[in-house]
């Protein structure tokens, strides 16, 4: 009886000293948060980086119907840096050192836009670089958002827009490949948004062999926000409640975003959202091209297109890509193909993925019913159907 | 009691401390034009958390004029699309009581700008109706300590950026008014350049990049001003001051009873006057110019002897303050006699 009693005492002591111990762990690690260590300043560089109203390209091939439609991506770029600077993108402790690109005839709005970085007083920003040159916007660059493209006017034919994005991506590809930073520690990572993303991406990916495969992603993110926010407005939940939609296949038209495996926090824990929502209907049809088309209904509410949830979500790809996402939640990113869920190997296709550590992986196992699997399969032949045309461009 | 401290360890270690700081009441923020460039760069921004602070949930309230309607709900489109985690809701109308019912914080972003060809008069007619009829709705809708332009509301809480400016001026200066503690003027050596130069640079900033972008800094303007609402809100650091346009009580031979530009530091979402460490010789100044065509204001440090050269400014921009705020009253009566 005494013997019990003085193990129980000893193994009472044991316990406090533990709590002492973890009490004093949890004190000294959030004191360390708070602690603003000065890390090195992470260079990210952002094409079409302008801001301005689409530069008139007079070009006699093609009647140029929209003089004066704003450029998507010049848009996205004024979106975009100050969300970098403030630190949305690689986290409140991380200096950035910005560098800019566009095309001469942008150059004079670009230098007005480093103005404006400069005004704001960013105490994040450690230098900015504005520059039409290709070479000197790539010198020792960490990440690449590539914004810059040729977007795809009324008039135009498919094979022109490709053209004319194969020809900019593949003098951007061997610009990065030579001047981006070279030792193996800085990492390099790349995230491309002007469309067709995926092809872009492609063709970066082709012509830029230091970079690692694994390192070129293209943006689904955007349209993964917007699905994340169309079911939280049906459920009428806070968007935060809402998680593991996937979005499939090609940034474009031919998306499939899938509920399957989304779930809903609600009071009982966490709840599918196709049960929550007891619409397979809505889900199947309305839900998937809201979706699918949400990008053509703001631009017609706007008169322009959709940048600033386009930089938010191109924030919150990179962030979670390099700072990891949330235990048990994926996220779509585009990325390359090596022949999970059926997909052939060798484009850039958006799956669902877990960041870990600066990784991405895909989410293995997730089961796939036949109707996901069709438009997963016609996603993935519009993604075939593109990369031969970008091919056959480039020869 | 094994089992009290053995949960109490469990506990310990998957308690975050930041959760202390989470689930607070969502705060409402007006924005006025929020269709416009400067509400498109500040909307996100109030969303992230970097105008009130990352843990701080958001309900915005966008106001613009029915024109904008539809581009006002492709923004709140846009809002819902990037699935911000601190934003809990968002208004979108054209209707101003609906916009200010129940709002904490005001952002007013909208007025009608100087087009070629105006007269001073018409501008500032316009821009007096606009902010009368947001003024009244605020009185009558907001919610009791809300901080902007309101008649009940002490004229503490109203505010005029002039944030941007002090922005541009500190950069100008290679980060702070003090370098390590010694006067710029001693470092910067070059006392021509100062009063010269560097003036007009700061006055022509605006001019200088609606030239380069051929719009209006929009992303710069929407920084300054979740810069000004931060420090206001929960403070400024220890040690430092930021310009903010208040309303004057006669400081400095200022005149009384006009929006003026002063260093303030701020505290608990109060901001006070007299409370900024004094240099040592600090006997530069700034003028400012903020958001034509409204407000002319007027910066200078606290604590110095005002030489000649600043005391010629300091009284052409009170001087033409003044004036504003007598034109600014005659169109108030001219309107007020036009609906009797």
């Amino acid at each position: 009886m005494e013997m019990e009693q003085e193990h129980v005492i000893l193994l009472q002591k044991i316990l406090v000293v533990l709590f002492s111990v973890a009490l004093f762990w949890k004190i000294i690690k959030h004191m360390c948060g708070l602690l603003n260590i000065e890390k090195e300043p992470v260079t990210v560089l952002v094409t079409g980086a302008a801001g301005k109203l689409e530069p008139i390209i007079i070009n006699i091939k093609f009647v140029c119907s929209s003089i004066g439609r704003f450029s998507a991506t010049g848009q996205i770029g004024y979106a975009l840096v100050p969300m970098i600077a403030r630190g949305l993108m690689l986290g409140p402790e991380q200096p950035v050192i910005i560098h800019m690109l566009d095309i001469e005839l942008a150059a004079e709005a670009l230098n007005g836009v480093k103005m404006e970085l400069i005004d704001a007083a960013f105490p994040l920003l450690k230098g900015v670089v504005a520059t039409t040159d290709v070479t000197e916007a790539c010198q020792g660059v960490n990440i690449a958002v590539m914004l810059g493209g040729f977007p795809r006017k009324e008039g135009m034919e498919r094979k022109d827009v490709m053209s004319k994005n194969v020809a900019i991506y593949k003098a951007q590809a061997s610009a990065l490949d030579q001047h981006a930073a070279p030792d193996c520690k800085a990492r390099k990572e790349v995230l491309v948004v002007a469309n067709p993303a995926n092809t872009n991406a492609l063709i970066l990916k082709e012509f830029a062999p230091s970079i690692p495969d694994k390192n070129i992603t293209c943006l689904t993110r955007l349209d993964h926000n917007r699905a994340l926010g169309q079911i939280s407005e049906k459920l009428n939940v806070h968007v935060s409640e809402v998680k593991n939609v996937i979005i499939w296949g090609n940034h474009s038209s031919t998306q499939y975003p899938d509920v399957n495996h989304a779930t809903v926090k609600t009071a009982n824990g966490e709840r599918p959202v196709r049960v929550a929502i007891a619409n397979d209907n809505w889900l199947n049809t309305e839900f998937i091209t809201t979706v699918q088309q949400r990008g053509a209904a703001i631009i017609k509410a706007r008169k322009l297109s959709s940048a600033l949830s386009a930089a938010s979500a191109a924030c919150d790809h990179i962030r979670d890509w390099v700072l990891g996402t949330p235990k048990g939640t994926w996220v779509s990113m585009g990325v390359c193909s090596e022949g999970s869920y059926g997909i052939k190997a060798g484009i850039i296709y958006s799956f669902p993925v877990t960041c870990e550590k600066g990784e991405w992986s895909i989410v293995k196992g997730l089961k796939i019913d036949q109707l996901s699997r069709e438009k997963m399969d016609a996603t993935a032949r519009e993604l075939m159907e593109e990369k031969t045309l970008a091919y056959s461009c480039l020869h | 009691m094994t089992e009290l401290l053995l949960n109490d360890i469990v506990f310990l270690l998957s308690f975050d401390l930041r959760q202390w700081r989470l689930a607070k009441e969502p705060v409402r923020v007006l924005v006025t034009g929020a269709a416009g460039q400067i509400g498109y760069a500040l909307l996100p921004m109030i969303a992230r958390g970097i105008m009130l602070g990352a843990y701080q949930p958001v309900i915005l309230h966008m106001l613009d004029i029915p024109a904008a309607a539809e581009a006002l709900n492709g923004v709140k489109m846009e809002l819902v699309d990037a699935a911000f985690p601190l934003l809990n809701g968002v208004v979108a109308t054209t209707d101003v009581v609906e916009a200010c019912t129940g709002v904490n914080v005001a952002v007013m972003v909208g007025g009608f700008p100087r087009k070629e060809g105006m007269e001073r008069k018409d501008v500032m007619s316009k821009n007096v109706s606009i902010y009368k009829s947001q003024a009244s709705a605020l009185e009558q809708h907001a919610a009791p300590n809300c901080k902007e332009f309101t008649p009940s509301v002490p004229a503490k809480n109203i505010t005029c950026l002039t944030r941007l400016d002090h922005n541009r001026a500190l950069v100008s200066y290679v980060n702070h008014a003090t370098v390590a503690g010694e006067p710029v003027r001693e470092l910067v050596k070059d006392d021509e350049w100062l009063n010269g130069e560097f003036i007009t640079t700061v006055q022509q900033r605006g001019a200088a990049i609606i030239k380069a972008r051929k719009l209006s800094s929009a992303l710069s303007v929407a920084s300054a001003a979740c810069d000004h609402i931060r420090d206001w809100v929960p403070g400024t650091p220890e040690g430092t001051w930021v310009s903010m346009g208040v309303y004057s009580d006669g400081s400095y031979n200022v005149p009384a009873g006009v929006i003026y530009s002063f260093p303030v530091t701020c505290k608990n979402g109060e901001w006070r006057m007299d409370n900024c460490p004094s240099l040592e010789i600090g006997r530069y100044h700034v003028q400012m110019r903020v958001f034509p065509p409204y407000l002319f204001s007027f910066y200078f440090f606290l604590g110095l002897s005002i030489d000649e050269f600043s005391r010629k400014k300091l009284d052409l921009t009170g001087a033409e303050l003044t004036e504003e705020k007598e034109l600014a009253y005659s169109c108030l009566s001219g309107m007020h006699s036009s609906l009797l």
